[in-house]
């Protein structure tokens, strides 16, 4: 089961992309339940292209909000272009996942 | 014919390591420093992010976020401009104990509308730095924020 949800959609002259990603996002600074420090946990760099071109890189840390979620718009796609999304986070985890843009949608 | 050989591996092995270092540079614009996301205070990460260069205060990126935020460990965020060539954002937050909340590196495919959900730990300034032509453009706006929590942000 993938972390990651990606939707895209037209919106008037443009695409608008989704990306959805189940994870705790953790900064190091909750406690739990018994007043343990929850050690920090969170995605370091999404990086997401376009037919294997940099589209838009997120760099973060512990300040964006647990599953994180991102809308952007594309000025211009084709029907089946790939999109791919990578996830890598502070302890070594990491994930993708491929959409292919339907513009007719 | 054995020093040819040698030769030849020998500038096999220049280009091969030319061509990493060539990928290595092209990859850094999106490098992610870890420096840059450290705790700390806001004003010190502002001038290490931006240092001497000028910010010009602007309108015509669009910074959008309730005034009050119920919750903080969710605020919305949206980021708009109908300008071209932005190429790099910095959001900050003045108040959180990791005040660059994020970085985005962004293709010219992308028309920036631009929606995120963070983190703010307590009521403060939120800042977008946006990178245009090399020239830095800042908004900023001012969200109360009701419930901060334990370590958001």
């Amino acid at each position: 089961m993938s972390s990651i949800r990606v939707r895209s959609r037209r919106e008037g002259e443009y695409i608008e992309v989704k990306v959805l990603i189940e994870h705790p996002m953790e900064n190091g600074r909750n406690r739990d339940a018994a007043g343990n420090l929850i050690p920090a946990h969170f995605i370091e760099q999404l990086a997401l292209t376009l037919n294997s071109q940099p589209l838009l890189t997120v760099n973060m840390a512990g300040s964006v909000s647990k599953n994180p979620f991102f809308s952007f718009r594309l000025k211009q796609a084709a029907d089946g272009d790939v999109l791919r999304v990578d996830w890598r986070d502070n302890l070594g985890s990491s994930d993708s996942a491929e959409h292919r843009i339907r513009v007719n949608r | 014919m054995r020093s040819s050989r040698r030769n030849f591996l020998k500038s096999a092995c220049i280009w091969a390591t030319g061509g990493l270092y060539l990928a290595k540079v092209s990859d850094s614009a999106a490098e992610r420093l870890a420096e840059n996301f450290a705790a700390g205070d806001f004003a010190d990460r502002y001038a290490r992010l931006f240092g001497e260069q000028a910010v010009t205060d602007s309108t015509l990126i669009e910074l959008v976020l309730p005034e009050i935020a119920e919750d903080g460990a969710v605020v919305p965020v949206t980021i708009r401009s109908e300008l071209d060539g932005i190429d790099r954002l910095y959001l900050l937050a003045d108040k959180n104990p990791t005040p660059l909340v994020a970085e985005f590196e962004l293709a010219p495919l992308v028309a920036l509308q631009l929606t995120a959900r963070i983190k703010l730990a307590e009521s403060c300034r939120v800042t977008l730095v946006a990178r245009r032509d090399g020239q830095l453009l800042r908004c900023s706006r001012w969200v109360n924020v009701m419930r901060g929590g334990c370590g958001s942000g």
